[in-house]
């Protein structure tokens, strides 16, 4: 077996740190979303938690999505 | 889209990666591989085991239904059947293969030299086959495995065996498994594409794929969060769910619809974006509207977030909440008719040619459609009261899901499958996959419309005498399906082999996206000077 280690691909710092914030922001949201879920259930009937959830979802997409098709 | 490579970056992507030298070779390779392509196929090769798996288990249904009576398995088996058809055929078979496209093509198709995070891109995938052990390992525990359906509903799943556990665990796993996935493609496709190489320039299949993971980062964290409740209700003494505790089963319902209407997004985008792919090359025509298709996948994405309670209509809820889930989900079909048409259009006029990968793009278009108006017939309150849990519903999933992402998977594996063997894959197999396929597909499911409209519910082992015959029909046709598939794989393991005409760089003349301007295998690693878009 070849052990040799591949070359990374060219990645500059400035771009490992962008993707690194793009990551954790993203993973917020999917922190946010288990997390949200669960915590719903104990401040509010079906129709609170599944409101509050849908809103955060529609907001979320309109504003990454659209964010981007500005640049 | 004009995306013309910059031809010193094609280039030294030719000249000076195309040795594979430099990385481990036999099964550590495929371990600790952190190269897009190789987890691609990893990708790609896992679904189409689990689909084979899944595509047994789907037989053994339709062999116990061939006739009416119990002949075959016992029906809590049966039920176990259905349960893990659904699981492993959604979780292991058709979302895995759409993250194996996105593994190979995204990076390809944008310029990148690989995924933003090599290593947790293979951690995503080798969080797969533990979890697809789970699942099916969970027919051989005490109780055997989770029975209730995929849609693990209580109460039957806070009552049920250790197999839901496993069920329960191997949904976190793949879900885990999405999520970083996703991180890792939307992260791609935001920081890593090619100088040049605005939003609206991009693929549509990376549009749709961008989409997707935004959906996946929404949903999969609600199933999470849904399924570790049921996991509390069962050990740890809570009531979410539990009736018996004063929970609510139908909230379960709610939550789990909540990630899953837009799961059924989630395995239809990426196919719309393969066959948004295939259909211009082969009509030799730019796709029409391409503007309006990216606009149209993000309506369905946001649509699909407020239609959930249309499974649930049967379950009581006031007249104007039925009447909103059934007006939203009727507006779903105003952007899938956008595409529908812009697809067409696309064609209209164009030098068109049929070889497999048009075939499949055309074979989704049509059965995608009847689908959809299967799915619109569903969405009438009055009746989908009435067809509720019936063949009917099972008939139009399958249209949609087998019909839509199968067939557009099958199409996009014809078509770059030049591209990650170097070999063009048999025309005439692949011609005899698609028809087979096409009317087998149809013998299978389309007699299930009329046991659905006939009253037989779904979920049964066993029914009564006036629904034999077309069941007889549509388990003569699964198993044509299930043997059609075969020659997929022939035709597959003839192009690993390159047991065929060496593929050119280009083998469509009218593809136009960055992948083609690469040698046939793609190298191993590519673009690590960006081409520049123009």
């Amino acid at each position: 077996m070849a052990a040799e280690l591949r070359p990374e691909p060219a990645v500059d710092a400035p771009l490992r740190a962008a993707n690194r914030r793009t990551a954790l922001a993203v993973a917020l949201i999917a922190v946010l979303f288990f997390v949200g879920v669960i915590a719903a259930q104990f401040v509010g009937d079906t129709a609170v938690g599944m409101s509050v959830v849908a809103a955060a979802v529609l907001l979320f997409l309109a504003l990454a999505i659209g964010r981007n098709l500005r640049k | 889209m004009s995306a013309i490579p910059h031809d010193h970056a094609v280039g030294h992507a030719a000249d000076h990666h195309d040795d594979h030298g430099h990385h481990p070779t036999g099964i550590m390779r495929w371990i600790t591989t952190t190269n897009h392509k190789d987890i691609g196929t990893l990708y790609l090769l896992f679904s189409l085991t689990m689909f084979f798996v899944g595509g047994c288990m789907a037989l053994t249904i339709r062999a116990e239904l061939f006739q009416p009576g119990l002949q075959i398995v016992h029906p809590e088996f049966f039920n176990s059947l259905t349960t893990l058809h659904g699981l492993i055929m959604i979780f292991g078979a058709i979302m895995p293969a759409a993250v194996g496209f996105a593994n190979w093509q995204v990076p390809l198709m944008i310029g990148a030299p690989d995924m933003a995070f090599a290593r947790m891109n293979n951690w995503s995938f080798w969080l797969l086959p533990p979890a697809a052990l789970m699942l099916v390992g969970s027919f051989f525990v005490p109780g055997g495995a989770a029975a209730g359906g995929w849609t693990l509903y209580p109460p039957l799943s806070v009552q049920a065996g250790m197999g839901m556990d496993l069920t329960i665990f191997a949904v976190h796993i793949m879900g885990a498994s999405s999520i970083m996935g996703s991180i890792n493609i939307i992260t791609t496709i935001l920081n890593m594409r090619a100088p040049g190489m605005t939003m609206m320039k991009m693929p549509l299949f990376v549009w749709t794929w961008l989409i997707t993971a935004y959906l996946l980062i929404a949903v999969m964290p609600v199933l999470a969060g849904s399924v570790t409740m049921l996991l509390t209700d069962r050990h740890f003494g809570t009531s979410f769910f539990n009736a018996a505790g004063g929970g609510d089963p139908v909230l379960f319902q709610h939550v789990f619809w909540f990630f899953g209407h837009p799961e059924v997004y989630i395995m239809i985008l990426p196919s719309f974006g393969i066959v948004s792919q295939i259909i211009p090359t082969f009509a030799r025509k730019p796709l029409f509207g391409y503007a309006s298709m990216v606009y149209a996948v993000a309506s369905i994405a946001i649509l699909s977030f407020i239609v959930w309670a249309h499974h649930m209509f049967t379950v009581g809820m006031p007249a104007a909440g039925l009447l909103f889930f059934m007006y939203a989900t009727m507006l779903i079909a105003v952007p899938t008719g956008v595409k529908v048409f812009n697809w067409l259009a696309t064609m209209w006029k164009g030098s068109m040619t049929f070889e497999t990968p048009m075939l499949f793009a055309i074979g989704f278009l049509f059965l995608f459609t009847m689908g959809g108006f299967t799915g619109l017939v569903l969405a009438l309150t009055p009746i989908d009261i009435q067809l509720q849990d019936t063949y009917y519903v099972v008939a139009h999933f399958h249209y949609v899901l087998v019909a839509g992402s199968l067939f557009a998977f099958f199409g996009g594996a014809y078509y770059w499958l030049p591209k990650w063997t170097g070999t063009m894959y048999n025309e005439k197999l692949g011609q005899w996959h698609f028809w087979c396929s096409m009317i087998f597909f149809n013998i299978t499911f389309f007699p299930m419309h009329f046991l659905g409209v006939a009253g037989m519910p779904r979920r049964i082992p066993d029914y009564a005498q006036q629904f034999a015959d077309w069941n007889m029909v549509a388990t003569v046709g699964a198993f044509g399906f299930g043997l059609s598939q075969l020659i997929f794989v022939v035709a597959l393991i003839k192009c690993i082999r390159g047991d065929g005409v060496k593929a050119p760089a280009k083998p469509w003349e009218g593809a136009d996206t960055l992948e083609w301007t690469v040698p046939s295998p793609a190298p191993y690693h590519t673009f690590e000077t960006p081409p520049v878009v123009q």
